[in-house]
């Protein structure tokens, strides 16, 4: 039996890990953005599944990943618009146009891959790229310096984020319009603006969530190839207290778990499978209990704004 | 400064909501260096008309002038853009910012996408010295009072480069004193050429404070007066439609001790001590008004006297009785009455018909039935003849409750908890939301129940009606009473001193400003 | 109000959609002249899964083929019925439209089978994987032997790896998918002892990517070799086939077609001679109480090599031995 402190053993379970939180980071991140707008969007795994799918098949076709990102990101940001539309303009109650738009990608994605590919297929995704001289590094090396494109991207945008959200007029704006919307309208900040800005950044990230799934982590498509992730995305914006410091935290350790539970079964560790797969949702439970986010949340969340009522 | 606006003129506006003609063909004008007030009731017309100056309305006819100019504002951002801003009377800040963030909230930063928070805190800190608004540009908004968010508020106005400001309602919240620094830094930005709009429905405040005077009644423009001369009845004409009857205040024998409360205890909403040990004594025939900044521990004390809060420790005697362990229902029959202060919400059911809201408590009374039945007729006659007595205007007595004015209703509150002849009556903001004319109404009953010898327990925000009405006045701050004092004995540059906390001969509290702002 | 009204519009549009992903509900064939057999099928996958639904419904092409169309033999299927009341109602409509054949391609459909078939007397119904007809006339009970093929692949995968450990990847310990890695394990301990093996499942039937996490997890720990069961194994595929070195055991289907440099041999479940045999019989008046086994020796379980990898010809050879030995019964997959 492998000694489970070995060094090949901590650094593959910490690669897993990196290569897993990929696609959280991205979906979480966006939501931030949202959630922070005050929209609290459910549909992240639907944009997940049909932007997903939509990178799978561009590169099905091309070969081309970089086409098939692309179209991932549009297909988020037409969803985006199509969130904002049903909640923003139209004032439809969030949590309902959110499960909307969340069925709505899980059976046209469904739909398209039978009919446009029929059967399980794999695709060559981003190829790793490793940085000269830091992939070299002992142990962090490959961990950290020898992902590929996807995996750097998202965890760059975690300081980009804090900085666009602590630092920028934007971020202030955006935090505004979460927190006292009546407050933001009346310095003349256009809430609606804000708010689809907010919505669509954060669907665009979670197309590009649902690229590095099919493109990256899985390298195929298959039905709700998210199995909820989106979902899990979500919690982990609650779970980060709606800071991107924070949902690397909560993207990190769900993955991590994830990623140990694996290593524990394939060291043959004597723990019975069942509970070992239930350790990231049991570790997320207890975090969340401990840690008081309350304060923090938006408090315009989940609240559609009307001018001139207070 | 340059640009600044010289006259705004606002043309014959109409504003129409559903059912309701909100503002009838209003002129309004404003030069720059005047305060011009706009005097009304509630629901007269004042704040929709102010808010389409400021774009949060579309004007349905008429238009608005800027130094000769048409201009149509389709949104705030278009009008603080023209250099009009607005102090709300709902505070428009983000309480999990800091000052700064929320001053720069909106603004154009000098770094353009980058926040230059620096040059913001500069701002505010030249703003403050300059017209003597002491904040913190560093304080979270959420941790400041109320008289510190209005000058956040102002702050925020002047900094958007604000020639003209418009303020809702802005003294509701202070104290006296904070309203007497209110008034000096309007005065000093009317003088460097600022043009103010004070919405307000309290003469004094107007006449002390503004150039020309604007009523507004029922949405439409009664008049327009220069304050200096105006005569207070003249304008309570125009307001109300008809003159005010001079309260009587007959001579004070009070009588035997009817409500006492002993080193009364309690907890607020978040387990924290509101009430810490109050002593209190109201005899027949007499009003003991309770005097306070809201917040300060009076909705509880109502809550404890009525038996929806429970107290920690401490008595209450109702008639030499302790109810402090007793229900509502028990307090009744012992002759307590209520008249509370979130009248919608705990003295009537909104959706019940007047007469049904006459009976909500006294439809168990045996007067009112037949066997196990309700006896419709007599409960109508006993309805009607309290709409008549208390001149509550209603359609019929199947009208819901919310569709009556906030004055009818308290009227009809009242009607019914005097007609159970209490001898202790607990008034909670009796007239708060309510017009002057029933407010004159609701005042009068109260001094002739006083005369027949009845126990009143007034809490008020509202100086000028504790004033009029108490024969003793006590002053509640964080929970204790600063002072009881006969009506005759006191002004009311005492009591607001009482009221921020402050006991003749303490010298008042140091700003923090001045370090912030040095650093 | 004008909002509601899109937001109506908007929820049913995604209602529409998510309709086509539930319930795939298509017609294999048209009514002939004369009155066709009629087969329906209800599977908790895609019928593209290349795995066990496929497995069924490429045996039931092959059939209609054979018996000379979508005149003679109509078919129908619903697929992705993950939600077992919604296949017990697509059970109980079959029946009801009269089709003769009424199929439950699936082990949870089982107390669904029981509570119907007493209903519909004259059709039959047949479910699987178990072996419980529940007593009933008119119901056949379906399974696999997986443990054989798993042991094959077992012999194969022990021969083939050139690092000493294989990994399997699995979604949950129940049925084949369990009794197919028993057979697996015997079959690598039985050829070479020192072999490490081991063990993930996931707890999903579904999540691919946390099945592709798994595989790489083992490529990772040192796995020159690879099998696993179930839909979800098409992750597994896609890291083996990133990894580029590590070889693929398939089960259920051939599933070479994934990685065709990868896959040695597959199990392969091959269910026609099943259905043969319950349509003869049915033509013959014997509704149902038999329970079907395939196994190596009755020709229902294949070992389909993948012509594009070579294997050397000792290896086969010794696979082929295996097979015959469990054929005979020399050898026991599962003891």
């Amino acid at each position: 039996m492998t000694n489970i402190f070995s060094f090949e053993v901590l650094s593959g379970v910490l690669r897993t890990m990196i290569a897993l939180s990929t696609p959280f980071l991205f979906a979480a991140l966006g939501e931030t953005f949202s959630q922070l707008s005050g929209v609290v969007n459910l549909g992240v795994d639907g944009i997940m599944l049909l932007a997903g799918f939509f990178a799978f098949y561009a590169v099905l076709l091309t070969g081309n990943v970089w086409l098939g990102l692309l179209l991932a990101m549009f297909i988020g940001l037409l969803m985006g618009l199509i969130m904002s539309l049903v909640s923003v303009t139209l004032k439809a109650q969030q949590g309902i146009s959110g499960i909307g738009l969340q069925i709505f990608g899980l059976g046209m994605s469904s739909l398209l891959f039978k009919v446009l590919v029929g059967t399980v297929k794999t695709v060559s995704g981003f190829a790793p790229i490793k940085i000269p001289l830091l992939g070299d590094i002992p142990f962090f090396g490959p961990i950290l310096f020898r992902n590929n494109f996807l995996v750097y991207a998202a965890f760059l945008l975690v300081p980009v984020s804090w900085w666009i959200l602590e630092k920028t007029t934007l971020g202030l704006k955006i935090k505004a319009v979460g927190q006292n919307p009546a407050a933001a309208d009346s310095v003349g900040i256009n809430v609606n603006r804000i708010r689809y800005f907010s919505v669509c950044l954060g669907a665009i990230l979670a197309g590009v969530a649902g690229a590095a799934l099919s493109i990256s982590v899985a390298n195929l498509f298959q039905d709700n190839l998210t199995a909820g992730q989106g979902f899990i995305a979500v919690a982990l914006v609650y779970f980060g207290g709606w800071s991107p410091i924070g949902v690397l935290g909560g993207a990190l350790l769900f993955s991590f778990a994830t990623s140990a539970q694996l290593w524990l079964q394939v060291l043959g560790i004597q723990v019975p499978a069942s509970l070992a797969v239930m350790l990231p949702y049991i570790l997320t439970i207890i975090v969340l209990t401990i840690s008081v986010n309350r304060g923090k949340q938006p408090a315009a969340l989940n609240k559609q704004f009307f001018r001139g009522e207070n | 400064m340059a640009g600044m606006i010289q006259r705004i003129e606002m043309k014959g506006i109409v504003k129409r909501f559903p059912g309701v003609l909100a503002c009838d063909r209003v002129d309004f004008d404003l030069c720059a260096g005047e305060v011009h007030a706009l005097l009304g009731e509630n629901g007269a017309g004042k704040s929709t008309l102010m808010k389409m100056l400021y774009g949060m309305y579309p004007i349905d006819e008429g238009a608005i002038f800027i130094d000769g100019v048409e201009r149509r504002f389709r949104s705030p951002a278009d009008a603080l853009d023209a250099g009009i801003g607005m102090i709300h009377q709902h505070f428009m800040l983000v309480p999990t910012m800091t000052v700064a963030q929320n001053v720069a909230l909106g603004q154009k930063s000098s770094k353009g996408f980058v926040l230059d928070l620096d040059r913001v805190t500069e701002r505010i800190c030249q703003l403050s010295a300059d017209y003597g608004l002491k904040v913190n540009p560093h304080d979270l908004v959420g941790h400041l009072s109320v008289g510190e968010q209005q000058r956040v508020e102002i702050i925020k106005a002047l900094s958007h480069g604000a020639s003209v400001i418009i303020l809702d309602e802005p003294t509701a919240v202070l104290t006296p004193q904070e309203v007497d620094d209110l008034f000096v830094v309007l005065r000093k930005m009317v003088h460097e050429g600022h043009g103010l709009v004070f919405i307000s429905h309290k003469l004094h405040e107007v006449t002390a404070l503004c150039d020309r005077i604007t009523v507004l009644r029922d949405g439409r423009r009664m008049g327009t007066r220069p304050a200096a001369g105006v005569q207070r009845n003249e304008l309570i004409k125009m307001m109300v439609g008809r003159e005010l009857k001079a309260l009587e205040h007959r001579g004070y024998t009070p009588g035997i001790e009817r409500l006492s409360i002993r080193d009364l205890r309690a907890s607020g909403d978040r387990g924290v001590e509101t009430i810490a040990g109050i002593n209190l004594a109201v005899q027949a025939g007499e009003i003991l008004g309770i005097a306070g900044v809201s917040g300060n521990g009076q909705l509880e004390l109502a809550e404890c006297l009525i038996g929806v809060r429970k107290a920690d420790s401490g008595n209450i005697l109702l008639n030499g009785a302790d109810v402090a362990g007793m229900s509502l229902n028990e307090r009744i029959s012992r002759g307590m009455a209520i008249i509370p202060e979130e009248r919608m919400r705990d003295g009537a059911v909104n959706d019940f018909s007047v007469l049904e809201n006459v009976f909500l408590h006294d439809h168990k009374d045996k007067a009112f039935r037949q066997g196990i039945f309700l006896d419709f007729k007599k409960m109508a006659v006993h309805a009607g003849k309290l709409v008549h007595d208390f001149a509550v205007k209603t359609p019929s007595l199947e009208t819901p409750i919310k569709n009556l004015s906030g004055g009818n209703i308290q009227k009809l509150i009242m009607a019914r908890e005097l007609s159970r002849k209490p001898t202790v009556l607990i008034a909670a903001q009796p007239t708060r939301g309510v017009d002057i004319g029933a407010s004159e109404y609701i005042h009068q009953r109260l001094l002739v129940q006083r005369d027949a010898g009845m126990a009143i327990l007034l809490i008020s925000e509202d100086l000028d009606e504790l004033y009029e009405l108490s024969d003793r006045i006590a002053v509640m701050y964080e929970g204790q009473i600063m002072g009881i004092f006969a009506r005759q004995d006191t002004d009311i540059q005492t009591l607001g001193l009482l009221m921020a906390g402050i006991k003749p001969g303490d010298s008042p509290k140091a700003g923090s400003l001045i370090a912030a702002c040095e650093d | 109000m004008k909002s509601n009204r899109i937001f109506v519009a908007f929820l049913l549009l995604a209602v529409v959609a998510s309709t086509a992903f539930a319930v795939g509900d298509k017609e294999a064939g048209a009514t002939g002249a004369a009155k066709p057999l009629r087969i329906a099928v209800v599977m908790p996958s895609a019928t593209t899964d290349l795995a066990f639904s496929q497995s069924m419904w490429s045996a039931l092409l092959k059939i209609q083929a054979e018996m000379g169309g979508p005149s003679k033999l109509e078919l129908k299927y619903s697929e992705n019925m993950f939600n077992v009341p919604d296949a017990a109602s697509a059970l109980r409509d079959y029946a009801s439209q009269g089709f003769d054949i009424v199929i439950g391609h699936g082990s949870q459909y089982g107390s669904s089978i029981r509570e119907i078939a007493p209903d519909f007397p004259t059709t039959v119904f047949a479910w699987g994987t178990d072996v419980n007809t529940f007593g009933l006339p008119n119901v056949y009970a379906y399974t696999a032997a997986a443990e054989q093929g798993g042991y094959v692949n077992g012999v194969l995968a022990a021969l083939l790896t050139k690092t000493g450990k294989i990994g399997v990847t699995g979604p949950v310990e129940v049925g084949d998918a369990k009794t197919y890695i028993i057979g697996f394990v015997n079959g690598v301990t039985a050829t070479d002892a020192r072999i490490t093996i081991s063990k993930t499942w996931t707890g999903s039937f579904s999540d691919v990517a946390l099945m592709t996490a798994a595989a790489k997890t083992h490529i990772a720990s040192g796995a020159g070799a690879l099998t696993g069961s179930s839909q979800s194994v098409v992750g597994s595929i896609g890291a083996a086939k990133e990894a580029g070195n590590v070889l693929w055991f398939g089960t259920q289907a051939d599933q070479a077609p994934l990685a065709s440099g990868l896959v040695v041999a597959s199990q392969v479940y091959d269910w026609t001679g099943m259905i043969k045999d319950i349509i003869a019989n049915q033509k013959s008046g014997k509704l149902g109480g038999d329970a079907y086994v395939l196994t190596l020796a009755n020709g229902g379980l294949k070992i389909a090599y993948n012509p594009s990898y070579t294997i050397p010809a000792a290896v086969k050879a010794k696979a082929e031995a295996a097979i015959q030995a469990i054929k005979s019964g020399a050898i026991k997959a599962m003891p």
